[in-house]
């Protein structure tokens, strides 16, 4: 421990120290009174500075005991580690990290419908039935706005899910952990099923040759032409999914791991600030895009 | 050798950011004239920023296998 570190504590705990005695007597001087503007400001001040103190001082004492000073290095992998399960074969952590989470929110809708569900009345809804219920409601008029009522059924409860799988996602990224999302393989699997299901809604709505048909155009002549080149951008559809959905998300995590690094022992508190932007509000908008775009393929191929 | 060629990928990033400047000027400008469609202007604005800007995510996602390959 060399002087540096014990000047920066000393300095740390001393404007704690005094930060916290002016908030106490701030504070307790004008007990039962009504503040002033400029008492109110002063008294904001000091909590200010403590707050500022406080998180100095937790920096160093990281610093001190983790030994560390500071950790500036990304061991970014494409695809996360494989952890061997049985024997030789073995598993991405993220999928274990989705699993996870996927259980985690069915045995809260488990929950949810045995012990929530029962108290729902037919008349007036009130308190959480009036908040599930416009929730649902949403979706589906979302939904229907885009595809139609008639496929609106059927993929209403479909796009629900996955927004409810991809906000589990997004929720690991909180614990530390790395989010399932950020991993190419789930985004492309989450990219081929829109893929399936832009095709099963095409062929039941027209048919197999009318498929064929209404990728060709208008014009007879040039279905030899536009037929190809509709199918290649078909099978760009999943490929730029996954990649939109894997590069946003990875690009926040990367972010978030360079905060870090740049803090050091010092992450502490900032992190958990730049995390609501970064973790939850930039992956719900994810969401919205990917189920956004997905239903606008999809009414682009039953039209 | 692997890291300048990320880094010229990335360029692509700046463009990005003009069409999508260009893309909320028009949409602010129309939802100032029109404020009853103010709603519907901002969906299709953000679905067509989304699409902007999967060029950036794309370049982005080009430069981590560029980087990160050896």
């Amino acid at each position: 421990m060399d002087k540096k570190t014990v000047i920066e504590a000393v300095a740390g705990g001393v404007m704690f120290a005094i930060c916290l005695t002016g908030y106490v007597h701030a504070s307790r001087k004008n007990d039962g009174a009504v503040l002033t503007k400029k008492q109110k400001r002063v008294k904001k001040l000091w909590f200010v500075g403590l707050i500022i103190g406080a998180w100095f001082l937790t920096g160093v004492l990281i610093t001190w005991f983790s030994g560390k000073k500071f950790r500036f290095a990304i061991d970014f992998e494409m695809f996360s580690e494989r952890i061997p399960l049985f024997g030789q074969f073995t598993v991405a952590k993220t999928t274990l990290i989705a699993a996870g989470s996927s259980l985690v929110i069915i045995v809260l809708l488990l929950l949810f419908r045995i012990f929530a569900i029962r108290k729902f009345s037919a008349g007036k809804p009130t308190g959480v039935q009036n908040a599930v219920e416009a929730a649902v409601e949403a979706v589906d008029k979302y939904v229907a706005s885009v595809v139609g009522t008639a496929a609106a059924k059927g993929l209403a409860p479909y796009m629900l899910s996955v927004v409810l799988f991809m906000l589990g996602c997004a929720f690991s990224e909180l614990f530390g952990l790395r989010a399932p999302t950020s991993d190419l393989t789930c985004t492309l699997a989450l990219g081929l099923l829109t893929f399936a299901l832009l095709n099963i809604y095409g062929i039941k709505k027209h048919g197999v040759i009318g498929r064929l048909k209404s990728m060709g155009g208008a014009v007879p002549a040039m279905r030899p032409v536009m037929i190809p080149l509709k199918a290649v951008s078909d099978f760009a559809v999943p490929v730029s999914l996954a990649c939109r959905l894997f590069g946003n998300m990875i690009g926040g995590m990367m972010v978030m791991d360079l905060l870090k690094g740049v803090l050091g022992g010092y992450a502490s508190g900032l992190p958990a600030i730049a995390g609501l932007y970064f973790n939850l509000f930039h992956p719900m908008i994810q969401i919205y895009i990917f189920v956004t775009l997905s239903l606008t393929f999809i009414n682009e191929a039953t039209e | 050798m692997n890291y300048i060629a990320a880094a010229i990928v990335m360029f692509a990033v700046c463009l990005v950011g003009f069409g999508m400047c260009f893309a909320t000027i028009k949409s602010v400008e129309s939802s100032a004239r029109q404020p009853e469609a103010a709603g519907k202007i901002q969906t299709i604005l953000l679905l067509g920023c989304a699409l902007a800007e999967s060029t950036a995510i794309y370049a982005f996602v080009v430069a981590l296998i560029l980087a990160t390959s050896k």
